[in-house]
């Protein structure tokens, strides 16, 4: 299997047997899921020493813990001797995990501290402390919790990049613009769609062209105001330039505006006075806080390959976990601003149940059209012929005028498939056994 | 038995009859895509709510739902967005339900439980099965409890709490109304 048979980055072509072949699947664990850092879940969800949550990094099932000195873990869910997880529920608080199996028992750093029968049976020669939990490295990223099994990956700034790190410390600030200002709302939403992981991937990367999909919703206004778009932003009256922003070299993408100026706050209209008022101080003191970059508004993006975000008044980090190449089941963690009153927490939380995931009246319009797109990708003649990523080719430019928008990104304006370009191109290095 | 209790059975029998006739007729205008006339009997002040499951341990049942008000759920609104997502559905371009789904709704094991005042209680299961297109089936099976408050035009769903068994959701979309 050549990659360079299935895309054609000059072309902006792409055959469809990406997101059909298992043979592509199974190469896609290894060389794409299992060497890169993923994101397992956010320090809120773990406020106390014992707290634990199972996640996945990449498609393995993780144990994600902070110990009784405060360090965190991420940890293989499965026990050593035979394989069982080491752990079963979703979230809690616990001194440890007992395997159902043969009761082998470990620490909250994994360590392997109960074995039945060690003196008898095992002699007491067993060594304990090559036999437990396998640990993943991790990194914490102003409160995000990122990981990975592959020791060869540089670390995670380095793997985000420079500029990379601006956006997603950018995305974790609170509407005020203060660093690390979110925390998550209990309960990870999952669910599965009969799908590539890829096509939700490249939507999120960069598809601002999508917008008949949403066509539906956007009559009846489900956003904070109830009277303009499903987006908050649609309220803001100052211009701002839509831009589709890649690191080229890592695959990561970025959904972004910029504003034409900083302005003053725009109400949403119909939405709590009190919500207004905290949105209001937010925009004000984010002003003063970062300056001129507070004409950035970012609207979503990817990190490389399967973490993705919406943001813009509607911060939720979620991941694509691939079960196979036509399905996929996606986590989504929802995130209010820590210092909120609860008025400001309550009005969020029903804007993003009415917004994302299956019940929600914008997204479930994108899985319908995911669903169908992959029936497209198996027809045997369809496959043939490739898929079209040809929107705005050839009008990347670099950060300029703002050079705070990079050193190393590219951005393509308004309506582009750019994002998608970079996205693939990049996948398809990394396939090809490339960094 | 004496008399007196006969009357009170008499007076059990009927109201639980008058309320699997209500989610009876729920059912119907639902799978006949009678919406309008299925948010009429919704109280104007319904909360909606669908938490969702999660794993927990023996001791912590507290955790096996998400918490209503505080948490994430599947659905948690009130009849303005009910209201909204049956415009959606009749809009002509809301794809995931544009050809629309065939849906049946059951309900059973009607349990009506003693009410305070106009407000009466009522456990049920569903299954709800949701064909769509040529080949999707979505099946969600649960349990309900409704809180219906009787008023001058009848009974209205004052408050509905849907319990679905799944914890993953095995399916795409939650077009339906449960």
């Amino acid at each position: 299997m050549k990659v360079s048979d299935f895309i054609d980055v000059e072309a902006g072509t792409l055959s469809r047997e990406i997101f059909s072949s298992e043979t592509i699947f199974q190469r896609e664990l290894e060389r794409v899921f299992a060497a890169s850092w993923c994101f397992v879940g956010h320090t809120s969800q773990l406020a106390r020493s014992g707290d634990f949550f199972l996640s996945r990094c990449g498609t393995e099932p993780v144990i994600v813990t902070r110990d009784e000195r405060g360090a965190l873990h991420v940890l293989l869910n499965t026990c050593r001797h035979r394989g069982m997880p080491a752990c079963r529920y979703d979230a809690g608080n616990a001194t440890g995990f007992t395997c159902s199996y043969h009761g082998w028992s470990y620490g909250l750093d994994g360590a392997l501290v109960g074995v039945p029968k060690f003196k008898e049976r095992y002699q007491g020669r067993l060594e304990r402390e090559k036999w437990g939990l396998i640990p993943a490295r991790v990194s914490v990223f102003h409160g995000s919790i990122w990981a990975t099994f592959d020791e060869t990956l540089p670390s995670f700034e380095d793997y985000l990049g420079p500029d990379l790190q601006f956006y997603l410390r950018a995305l974790l600030q609170g509407p005020d613009g203060e660093d690390d200002g979110y925390e998550v709302i209990g309960g990870i939403v999952k669910w599965q769609v009969p799908c590539n992981w890829k096509f939700g991937a490249e939507n999120f990367a960069g598809d601002h062209y999508h917008g008949y999909s949403h066509i539906s919703v956007e009559r009846l206004s489900v956003g904070l105001s109830g009277k303009t778009s499903r987006h908050n932003f649609a309220a803001v009256k100052t211009p701002r330039q839509a831009m589709s922003v890649a690191d080229p070299q890592r695959g990561h993408t970025i959904r972004a505006s910029v504003y034409k100026s900083l302005a003053a706050y725009d109400p949403q209209e119909g939405a709590p006075d009190e919500v207004n008022d905290y949105y209001r101080a937010c925009h004000e003191r984010r002003q003063r806080r970062l300056g001129d970059k507070a004409r950035l508004l970012i609207h979503g993006g990817v990190i490389f390959p399967n973490t993705h975000f919406n943001s813009a008044g509607r911060t939720t980090i979620g991941l694509w976990l691939p079960l196979g190449a036509a399905r996929t089941e996606v986590w989504r963690w929802l995130f209010v601003p820590r210092n909120a009153p609860t008025i400001v927490k309550d009005t969020l939380r029903e804007y993003y149940l009415r917004y994302a995931g299956p019940g929600g009246m914008v997204e479930q319009d994108d899985m319908e059209n995911w669903t169908a797109a992959q029936r497209g990708a198996e027809s045997l003649v369809a496959r043939k012929y490739p898929f079209n990523y040809q929107l705005a080719m050839g009008l990347a430019r670099g950060a300029r005028p703002d050079e705070w928008l990079g050193q190393e990104v590219t951005i393509t304006e308004d309506v582009a498939e750019h994002n998608q370009r970079s996205f693939y191109a990049h996948w398809a290095r990394r396939m090809a056994g490339g960094g | 038995m004496t008399a007196l209790d006969r009357s009170g059975a008499l007076e059990t029998i009927l109201l639980q009859a008058e309320i699997e006739r209500f989610f009876s007729l729920e059912a119907e205008l639902l799978d006949e895509r009678s919406f309008d006339e299925w948010l009429d009997l919704l109280h104007d002040d319904i909360r909606y709510w669908m938490p969702i499951a999660r794993n927990a341990r023996f001791d912590q049942p507290e955790l096996e739902y998400t918490r209503a008000g505080r948490e994430a759920s599947w659905f948690d609104e009130g009849k303005e967005t009910l209201r909204k997502r049956v415009l959606q559905i009749q809009s002509g371009d809301h794809w995931a339900e544009e050809p629309r789904s065939r849906t049946t709704h059951l309900v059973a094991n009607v349990r009506v439980e003693a009410g305070e005042g106009a407000d009466i209680t009522a456990k049920s299961r569903f299954i709800v099965c949701a064909h769509r297109l040529e080949h999707d089936v979505d099946l969600f099976i649960g349990k309900r409890v409704d809180v219906l408050r009787r008023g001058t035009a009848g009974l209205k769903v004052l408050r509905r709490t849907i319990y679905l068994d799944q914890s993953v959701l095995l399916s795409r979309n939650l077009t339906t109304f449960f």
